[in-house]
């Protein structure tokens, strides 16, 4: 009796907790759901707002244009040309993004393999692998001009190992540059894609190994029979993570280059794109153009992943 | 496949407790004591493989530091790894000069990334204590906006923040070229993934401890402050060390928000930026203000390796 008349006692009030529960839950998420309405929802509408005008950077918001903007870049041989060239700063990306990928990939899979394995100093072997993905692309980039440039400690092995001097200016050379930015960036980058593979991993269950260690079936062709496959969900994260990644390359190519993108434009990237048309030609109703079709580039692509990703079955 | 159930029965402890350290993972056949010798020789090329691997990732480093304490004379003339005669003459030319001053850019960059890291701590905790265990309508919609925010790239971004920075919404403030503008957005920057990393730690946090606290009289925000908060120490730990290291490289806004006025506002990355454009070739004193940019990161990563592991393999589950 004496508990019922407690639970009577304290059914309305309950309705007036569920109601403070949710105030409480409203002020404490209020200021973080206030910093992205601010620096991420508002922008994104704006940048469709400024793309619809010519917009200067001292004269301000000039009038309504349209798609006007789109019209140009639609025409815009710095941004991308058909059939594709390099040399433009849209080509440009999807090069590097092409060459860096699968090399990510390959080396982030191999270190965690690596790493995966009980072997003596695994931890040391770790921390080195990842310690490049921890260190700023400023420092990168400096570190990569010292190393690359024609007298560098690179041209300097080379020329030891083929007995004759060498000395190839490595981002001094529109067939090199970009090139060299995406071994650099495979060196710094592929440390996180091998932490995404050891977390996959070590998720597999390990039956599946005792049944194929009982088939005696060799170390290769277990990897390639099993393991392998059996990562595919990890696969399908490490390309959008890693596609996603190369469609923003900016720092690098901006400091290597000395903002400059080139030699002869080799590393114009497209953000580097808006960030010249935007800050160096006052140009912010351009510029916020590339911005949107970049984001629609990126948009649809991750959407086909992500349909992709749905439709892979996660095989264990 | 052969008949799992029946032979894995004895040696499936032992296997798990393989597979946990990894051997089993790599398609190392299991259990088997005596090694071959196929497999010692395996064992060799792995290992080759592993220390070159290792020696590439690490060396531009090593010559880094070393290319640091030389004189610009022995930079030009060689690449011994151990100067000749070390000095600390690169570091005291950039740290504090009529024309650089890395010190100031030190300062600044300790102070953004600590600001930044301790609003975002604040805010994630806050935030994800809420959205992980307090009931509210549209809780889950809205925390899916939060990640969907995730999806805007900062190429899409960079034209209306730069003009809503320089002339702010209704109060036309301009923020860039200052230090506090750059705390204002830079909140931003990593505030998402924090979010998330804090409340699924939080989602793991058994219920008991709240309604002990409840019973205790204890209002939410007491028991975020009191209880949670301590429980999910490691998360704490891995989203200050992620966001400290992410806000300190952080070059990108940086440069445009900051990079495009006086030095007296720059951080250490552009200012090593800054240094190549203007003096191309001074290796020794390039390289000691790379040292600069490096040190703090690598302080923080010596220490807490594990949280960084954690941290990262914990944002990248999220997909």
């Amino acid at each position: 009796m004496a508990v019922d008349a407690g639970r009577a006692r304290r059914l309305p009030s309950l309705g007036g907790e569920r109601l403070r529960e949710a105030g409480v839950g409203y002020a404490f998420v209020l200021v973080p759901l206030g910093v992205f309405a601010l620096f991420q929802l508002y922008p994104m509408a704006y940048a469709f707002y400024v793309s619809a005008h010519e917009w200067g950077g001292i004269e301000g918001k000039l009038g309504y244009v349209g798609l006007a903007n789109y019209r140009e870049l639609w025409h815009d041989q710095a941004f991308w040309t058909w059939p594709p060239e390099r040399a433009t700063a849209l080509w440009n990306t999807v090069y590097y993004a092409v060459l860096v990928v699968p090399l990510q990939m390959a080396l982030g899979l191999t270190m965690a393999l690596i790493v995966n394995q009980a072997i003596r100093g695994r931890t040391f072997f770790r921390a080195a692998y990842y310690f490049p993905a921890l260190v700023s692309s400023a420092a990168i980039s400096a570190i990569a001009i010292y190393l690359l440039n024609a007298d560098g400690l690179v041209n300097a092995a080379i020329s030891a190992v083929l007995g004759r001097d060498f000395d190839h200016p490595w981002f001094g050379d529109a067939d090199t540059a970009l090139e060299s930015i995406v071994v650099l960036d495979a060196w710094t980058t592929s440390g996180t894609m091998m932490l995404f593979y050891l977390a996959a991993l070590q998720s597999i269950p390990t039956d599946v190994y005792e049944a194929a260690a009982i088939d005696k079936a060799g170390a290769w062709r277990t990897f390639w029979k099993i393991t392998f496959p059996l990562l595919k969900p990890a696969h399908f994260f490490v390309v959008v993570v890693s596609v996603i990644g190369a469609l923003k390359l900016f720092d690098q190519a901006f400091i290597i280059s000395t903002g400059s993108g080139g030699p002869a434009g080799s590393t114009m990237t497209a953000v580097m794109y808006v960030y010249t048309v935007t800050i160096k030609e006052f140009n912010y109703g351009y510029g916020a153009t590339v911005g949107v079709v970049l984001f629609l580039i990126i948009f649809t692509l991750t959407l086909i992943q992500r349909l992709l990703f749905g439709r892979a079955e996660i095989g264990y | 496949m052969a008949d799992r159930e029946e032979v894995a029965a004895p040696p499936v402890a032992a296997v798990r407790e393989l597979a946990l350290e990894g051997a089993a993972a790599v398609g190392a056949p299991v259990a088997i004591p005596p090694r071959t010798f196929g497999e010692r020789a395996r064992r060799v090329v792995a290992y080759g493989l592993m220390i070159t691997l290792a020696v590439l990732y690490l060396v531009p480093f090593a010559y880094t530091v070393s290319t640091s304490l030389k004189t610009q004379a022995e930079a030009a003339a060689g690449f011994d790894l151990w100067p000749s005669n070390p000095s600390l003459a690169a570091f005291r030319e950039i740290w504090s000069s009529e024309n650089v001053s890395f010190v100031t850019f030190f300062k600044n960059s300790l102070l953004l990334a600590t600001s930044i890291t301790a609003i975002n701590l604040f805010l994630a905790t806050l935030g994800g204590y809420a959205f992980a265990r307090l009931r509210f309508p549209l809780r889950e919609p809205l925390f899916l906006l939060v990640l969907g925010t995730l999806m805007i790239p900062d190429q899409l971004r960079l034209v209306p923040i730069y003009l809503m920075m320089v002339d702010f919404p209704v109060t036309h403030w301009n923020l860039t070229q200052t230090r506090h503008g750059y705390v204002f957005f830079g909140t931003s920057i990593a505030l998402a993934t924090s979010l998330f990393l804090m409340r699924q730690y939080f989602l793991t946090i058994p219920k008991d401890y709240e309604e002990a606290a409840k019973l205790d009289g204890a209002g939410y925000f007491k028991t975020y402050w009191r209880v949670m908060l301590p429980l999910a120490a490691p998360a704490v730990a891995a989203v200050a060390i992620l966001t400290f290291q992410g806000i300190w490289n952080e070059f990108f806004w940086a440069n445009l928000l900051l990079g495009q006025g006086s030095s007296s506002e720059w951080t250490v990355q552009i200012g090593l930026a800054q240094f190549r454009f203007t003096y191309q070739t001074l290796w020794p004193q390039l390289m000691a203000a790379a040292t600069i940019a490096i040190i703090p990161v690598l302080v923080v990563y010596v220490f807490f390796q594990r949280y960084f592991v954690a941290g990262v393999a914990a944002a990248g589950v999220k997909g």
